[in-house]
């Protein structure tokens, strides 16, 4: 969460000034100077800075870095008895094995869909709902619906995954019986594959929606309302203030979620997927993440399953430098 | 949202790493061996106190002072792998089974090798050694077992239904169908609605589990996860009475005579449909007919006898008896190398292991203390009542203890003296079944090979399979779907398994 809050405030913060009237008033204020120089006055110049900076940096340092020495187990054959250093080194074996793997095609293929889908279904929707909660002008409705749609964040997938089966459950599941009727046909929801997928977009966008709006709520909180005002006066509609104001106005709160979005992509989420796997729709269920949990923890290949691990999280940078440079492509400011 | 999760692998890695660092500085463990430290696993939602009445006498019986680990069921494996790599390692260790995981540790040396050292002790040497067999890995035993009983399989269903339809209970997989098919169509609860099934199957797929579909498939022939044909060992679903098997549950999956959402409906509500007269059978252990009793009888103590009715193994269509056993093992206790380092050490922790196989000390661990919470009665335990906080606390401790025992020699506890006559009457009735039943099982010939293959990627192999089944089952692929699974499973490196298996079984012979 950190990451993102700080990535936020800064972004949040380049596109104002102090104050909602940006703009029109004062100039930045000039940085205090700077000592140049030796990086002994530079340090005690900026000393309690630096504390304060101190906490992170040890932090990111024992609880992030340093776990990464354990990484090495994905280029030995680990066994846990003779310890990291124990183990015989195998190079890229376990990487070869993994591409060479028949599942390999499968599980990117499942990974890269369920990714799609959620990017492109799940994340529009959450603008578009805090557009909508932003048009509404009465204070209290608007409060109670904002509560409302935050509270299924809170329920664990395991809670969800529960309802899902209850909901759909064959004979008794309310829509279950709803949808067969009405749609004239016998389709049991929870082992189909080709309902796999849209079930987990829904549960997503169920869980997770209402809860991805806070942030885009509060850069729309910061839109220059003046600006709606001298729309008013021209004739401007309310879709075209949306176009032409409110969009462009958190265009750059957009770019940085989706850079975040897009570096979280290939999470498809462990819990939700293992909950709603079975024998009938495992071909289309398997990601990388339930592979990585059945392989590593329930055969106790650990060095193949932080392979698997290492090359995700890989991909996972990949795609955030390349977004990043893209964004700084087309003119607009990157995360970094 | 952002740091959701780090990857589970991650996550053992930092848990690794971290209780490496957090171990550095660990002292060695104490030579003189007055105090035992145990790594074991717990069931109940806690784990028993450490000063309890239990504890305490086991410490009195065995004369060390014996410090448990008490480690949650669901984490145990992890907690094992974690516990190998830190330098705090109890000096004996429960192990659950032959995984993956302790396959590796004990083959790079991690653990004592007991093979020629158990019949030294009078309470260690076995009185199963096909079973002590099973429990080894290729011959090499690793730990001492602890015993099951290894006939378990049972047809239990609505002993209500059967009389009101005027059937016997079933003998043979045909005359299942048939049942099946009557609780099905012949509305045996009469409420005039076509609203009943025969068999209930939970989601349960994995090969040779003791699922309804490998009891089923056991019957129909097909063998106990291996099976010898024109001597070499094959796949028991390489065999034609698998696929007949599957033919059969299938028949009876299009008939609508199993539960429509078998692959999906969930184990831990399995009792249900039966006891609300939904489904009236279930393919399970033998045990879960005192637990189906035991539900009528808190629901209506007045009227609860002759709900519940069970046979044994069922006959296959070749009109023999092919009952299932298990492979009569859960796990053993394991020495490790690291904690204790010299033979005499190892001596000393054998006749710990000893005493604990003792009479005595399995009476504590299984029936708790006499005079505190149960008598003797002819031969059998009875609880005393009403409960006191003493006994309670006995009672609910020894759930766990009971994890400690290993009854290598047989059980020489006593039997639980049942509450009521009819439960005893249902208690002695199981005891009987399983022991006829058990002169006709069919053992797994494999059960004591672990193929290296199979080690490093056999439940992936297992679940090429595993899912056909399933698919089959309900339809979405035909038979030619499930055999060309079977040929994936062979060209995955499922052949390189069955060769080393028969390379150890030839070997072995």
């Amino acid at each position: 969460m950190s990451q993102l809050t700080d990535a936020l405030a800064s972004n949040i913060g380049h596109g104002q000034g102090p104050g909602t009237d940006a703009g029109k008033s004062s100039k930045p204020r000039k940085p205090p100077k700077v000592p140049r120089g030796k990086f002994s006055v530079h340090f005690a110049h900026y000393k309690w800075l630096y504390l304060l900076l101190a906490p992170g940096v040890v932090y990111f340092a024992v609880f992030r870095y340093a776990p990464m020495y354990g990484v090495s187990i994905a280029f030995k054959d680990y066994v846990p008895f003779l310890g990291v250093n124990g183990s015989p080194w195998v190079g890229t074996q376990h990487f070869q094995d993994f591409f060479s793997n028949p599942d390999f095609p499968r599980l990117l293929g499942n990974t890269l869909i369920l990714a799609f889908l959620n990017l492109g279904i799940a994340f529009p929707l959450t603008i578009v709902l805090a557009l909508l909660l932003n048009e509404v002008r009465l204070s209290i409705l608007k409060r109670t619906v904002q509560t409302l749609v935050y509270i299924p964040h809170f329920l664990s997938w395991t809670i969800v995954a529960s309802l899902s089966f209850l909901l759909f459950a064959l004979d008794f599941g309310p829509l279950f019986l709803f949808l067969n009727n009405v749609m004239g046909t016998d389709i049991d929801f929870l082992s189909d594959p080709n309902w796999f997928r849209p079930l987990i977009v829904l549960q997503e966008i169920w869980k997770n929606t209402g809860w991805g709006t806070i942030i885009f709520l509060a850069a729309l909180a910061t839109v220059d309302q003046d600006q709606y005002e001298a729309a008013i006066i021209d004739g401007a509609g309310r879709f075209r203030r949306v176009w032409h104001i409110t969009l462009p106005g958190i265009r750059s709160t957009i770019i940085v979620m989706l850079i975040l979005a897009i570096g979280q992509m290939l999470n498809t989420g462990f819990e939700q997927i293992y909950l709603m796997t079975n024998a009938l729709n495992r071909s289309v269920a398997d990601v990388f993440d339930t592979y990585v949990y059945f392989v590593g923890i329930t055969q106790g290949a650990y060095s193949y399953s932080t392979a698997v691990g290492l090359f995700k999280s890989l991909v996972g940078i990949v795609l955030i430098f390349g977004t990043n440079a893209l964004a700084k492509r087309f003119n607009q400011s990157g995360l970094f | 949202m952002m740091r959701r999760k780090l990857s589970l692998a991650a996550a053992v890695v930092t848990a690794t790493a971290m209780s490496l660092t957090a171990c550095s500085g660990g002292e060695a463990p104490a030579a003189d061996l007055s105090t035992v430290s145990i790594m074991a696993p717990f069931l109940e939602a806690q784990p028993p106190s450490a000063d309890g009445a239990v504890q305490k006498k086991l410490e009195e019986l065995t004369g060390k002072d014996i410090n448990i680990t008490w480690t949650p069921n669901a984490s145990y494996e992890d907690k094992t792998n974690i516990t190998l790599a830190s330098s705090e390692i109890p000096h004996i260790m429960v192990i659950q089974g032959k995984t993956p995981g302790f396959v590796k540790n004990a083959e790079a040396g991690a653990f004592w090798d007991l093979t020629d050292k158990l019949d030294d002790y009078p309470n260690l040497k076995t009185n199963f050694p096909d079973i002590q067999q099973n429990a080894s890995i290729n011959g090499k035993v690793y730990g001492v077992f602890r015993g099951r009983a290894p006939m378990r399989a049972a047809v239990m269903f609505r002993q209500d239904w059967l009389d009101k339809l005027g059937l016997e209970a079933p003998k043979t997989t045909e005359d299942l169908y048939e049942v099946a098919k009557a609780f099905t169509e012949q509305d045996p609860d009469g409420n005039g609605q076509d609203d009943t099934w025969g068999i209930t199957i939970p989601k349960w797929g994995a090969l040779g589990s003791n699922s309804p579909y490998d009891l089923i498939e056991e019957w129909y022939g097909a063998g106990n996860r291996w099976t010898e044909k024109d001597g070499k060992l094959i796949p028991s679903f390489e065999t034609e009475e698998f696929l007949e098997a599957n033919r059969f549950v299938k028949k009876m999956v299009d008939e609508k005579l199993i539960n429509p959402d078998f692959a999906t409906f969930d184990g831990t509500k399995w009792n249900e449909p039966f006891f609300n007269g939904k489904g009236g059978i279930i393919v399970d252990v033998d045990s879960r007919v005192s637990v189906l009793v035991n539900l009528f009888k808190q629901a209506d103590p007045n009227n609860y006898e002759n709900k519940v009715g069970f046979v044994g193994n069922l006959e296959g269509p070749d009109g023999e008896l092919h009952a299932h056993p298990t492979d009569g093992y859960s796990g053993f206790l394991a020495v490790p190398k690291a904690s204790v380092r010299t033979e005499a050490e190892l001596a000393k922790v054998l006749e710990v292991l000893n005493t604990m196989n003792s009479k005595d000390v399995a009476i504590l661990l299984n029936n708790g203390i006499e005079g505190v919470n149960f008598t003797v009665e002819d031969g059998k335990a009875a609880s005393i009542k009403p409960e006191t906080e003493e006994s309670k606390a006995v009672t609910t401790d020894i759930k766990s203890y009971a994890q400690l025992g290993m009854n290598v020699g047989g059980n020489t506890f006593y039997p639980v003296k049942q509450p009521t006559e009819y439960e005893q009457q249902v208690f002695d009735k199981r005891t009987e079944v399983m022991a006829e039943d058990l002169k006709s099982a069919v053992y797994n010939p494999a059960a004591p090979y672990v193929s290296a293959t199979y080690v490093s990627k056999g439940a992936q192999l297992d679940n090429i399979v595993a899912d056909a089944r399933i698919k089959y089952l309900a339809g979405q692929i035909d038979e030619q779907g499930l055999k060309d699974a079977i040929k994936l499973w062979n060209t995955s490196g499922g052949d390189k398994v069955t060769e080393e298996i028969n390379q150890l079984w030839q070997d072995n012979k």
